[in-house]
């Protein structure tokens, strides 16, 4: 016998994903599902093909250079001499793991880029390490590699510059190439500690952690990590805006108007988020929290006496 | 140049997302089609009415203006981020938003407490509602700490969000954006598209056919027509 409990069935406790089973009970229907599942999976990868030398821009670039000397990492000019194919195949594919397997000459790169770990590249293979191997090696027999690298001015930035680069971080002025404004996931002390976003690193240091306006440059031109490569590949930033920006950036990291703890502000919203949902309570219970008790209540209690009389 | 993306990569962003909208559509159509009358909240509303309140109430309302606080974000994010572009409109966006998420976490949490505490309640329960609520406490869950941890989420759901899931909308999933993402984030990602492919299968149908006309009717009282004694005894 079948219990009904309000408007609910409650015996043999069978839910619609029970029952959706019959899916599978049907050939013709299960034929039918999964072929389109097979479509689904066959409507392919998304198109990755690139060639080499834009595998080693998108990946590489930022970091190393072939025959302009040392950037963040070596120069990678004959790198090939410096040790066997197999040990850089192996580097490539897993930086940290060779760093942290205590391997000599992985820990002595390690320490002479500061510290700077190299990224592991999504879906590195030993085929693909191999491919840009020979291709750095083809480089180096060039007598200047389309990698050697643009030379930066190393003289002050005007305080124009500085005030451009912050316009630009800031998304007030947009970029050229309608890439998004670094402020929605980076944030510097210079716009408020507490102002900018939290997704990316704080790039107060970010000249000192990249190890100069030569190494930044180069980043900011091809950025390499998966998030900001996503956003930059095909929406570059130009020499004027890197310029603008490594300017503000070595301004931001020498100014200590607004070097305080920042995550204080940040914590004060996150209670005030608390308090705005408390006061949502109190008003929904305000305006809504007699609905039952204005009507039905009097009704009950009406019926209770009329039923005791 | 083989894909940079591993298949597990491949398999949870670029193909989950259209499993889970297959089984979304087929399965909606096929139950309102086979099991026309199961398209109901299967309010218990009935049963419980005071603890009730302080679940659904914060619940909705809170989770209806995160969605459409997402789905704005999906469909113009130029506009969001242009709102955005302005110190304190970014702030008051964000910090409504996590008021709303606030609202919608308390109310998720009393509805489950609730259908554990009333014996009334938790015998019209099934398995299904629990694995639900239990999805919807880790979405809610790890929308919160994305938006406390990684914060400004609004303006890089616009940049890296949106394009992500208009690529998956003109077919051609493009999976970079989603790829460097924290990993509370990827688990918001993942747990979305398993919720709208479990969507079907659970009470959540009733988003389908809200009675709209509620909101313009005029009042009802309803009134019990039965002896309360004799319904006392009756159980």
């Amino acid at each position: 016998m079948k219990r009904i409990i309000g408007n609910q069935l409650t015996s043999g406790k069978r839910t619609l994903f029970d029952r959706s089973l019959f899916l599978l009970k049907s050939p013709l229907k299960t034929i039918t599902f999964f072929m389109l599942f097979g479509l689904i999976l066959g409507y392919g990868s998304p198109a990755q093909s690139q060639d080499i030398a834009q595998t080693f821009k998108q990946n590489c670039s930022s970091c190393h250079w072939i025959g302009g000397g040392r950037l963040i990492g070596p120069d990678l000019k004959n790198v090939s001499q410096r040790k066997d194919r197999d040990w850089h195949v192996r580097f490539i594919l897993d930086p940290k793991a060779m760093i942290d397997s205590g391997d000599p000459y992985a820990k002595k790169i390690f320490a002479e880029a500061k510290n700077v770990l190299m990224l592991k590249v999504p879906g590195m293979t030993a085929k693909l390490a191999n491919d840009l191997l020979d291709f750095i090696e083809a480089e180096s027999k060039l007598d200047s590699s389309q990698f050697a690298g643009k030379k930066v001015a190393l003289g002050p930035f005007s305080a124009e510059d500085a005030a451009k680069g912050l316009e630009l971080f800031t998304g007030r002025t947009k970029l050229e190439n309608n890439a998004p404004g670094c402020i929605n996931c980076h944030t510097v002390n210079s716009v408020g500690g507490s102002l900018g976003g939290r997704l990316g690193p704080d790039l107060t240091q970010v000249v000192a952690r990249l190890q100069g306006r030569t190494a930044i440059t180069s980043w900011l031109s091809a950025p390499p990590t998966a998030t900001m490569k996503s956003q930059f590949q095909n929406k570059p930033l130009n020499e004027q805006e890197i310029k603008s920006l490594v300017a503000y950036f070595e301004s931001s990291a020498n100014n200590d108007r607004y070097n305080f703890d920042s995550s204080i502000i940040w914590i004060a919203v996150i209670f005030c988020g608390f308090g705005g949902s408390l006061f949502g309570l109190i008003l929904f219970s305000g305006i809504w929290g007699k609905r039952f008790r204005a009507v039905r209540h009097p009704l009950v209690k009406l019926s209770k006496i009329r039923g005791e009389s | 140049m083989s894909s940079p993306f591993s298949n597990l990569e491949q398999l949870l962003y670029g193909i989950l997302p259209y499993v889970a909208m297959f089984v979304f559509f087929l399965v909606t159509i096929i139950r309102y089609r086979v099991h026309t009358f199961s398209y109901s909240s299967l309010s218990s509303q009935f049963l419980e009415n005071q603890f009730h309140f302080w679940g659904v109430v914060p619940f909705h309302y809170g989770i209806i203006v995160i969605l459409t606080g997402h789905l704005v974000a999906f469909l113009i994010p130029s506009q969001l981020l242009a709102w955005n572009g302005v110190p304190w409109r970014l702030y008051v966006l964000e910090l409504s938003a996590l008021i709303f998420a606030f609202l919608t976490l308390t109310g998720l949490v009393n509805l489950m407490v609730r259908r554990k505490k009333y014996s009334k309640i938790l015998e019209v329960t099934t398995k299904t509602d629990w694995l639900l609520l239990f999805l919807l406490l880790l979405q809610v869950s790890a929308g919160i700490y994305v938006a406390i941890t990684y914060r400004w989420g609004s303006s890089w759901f616009a940049t890296s969000m949106s394009p992500y899931l208009w690529s998956l909308v003109k077919l051609n999933p493009d999976i970079s954006y989603v790829i460097g993402m924290p990993w509370m984030v990827k688990l918001h990602i993942i747990n979305a598209f398993v919720i709208i492919g479990f969507f079907p299968f659970t009470r959540l149908v009733h988003v389908l056919v809200v009675p709209n006309p509620y909101l313009w009717r005029k009042t009802q009282v309803v009134r019990w027509y039965r002896d309360r004694q004799i319904s006392r005894s009756s159980v």
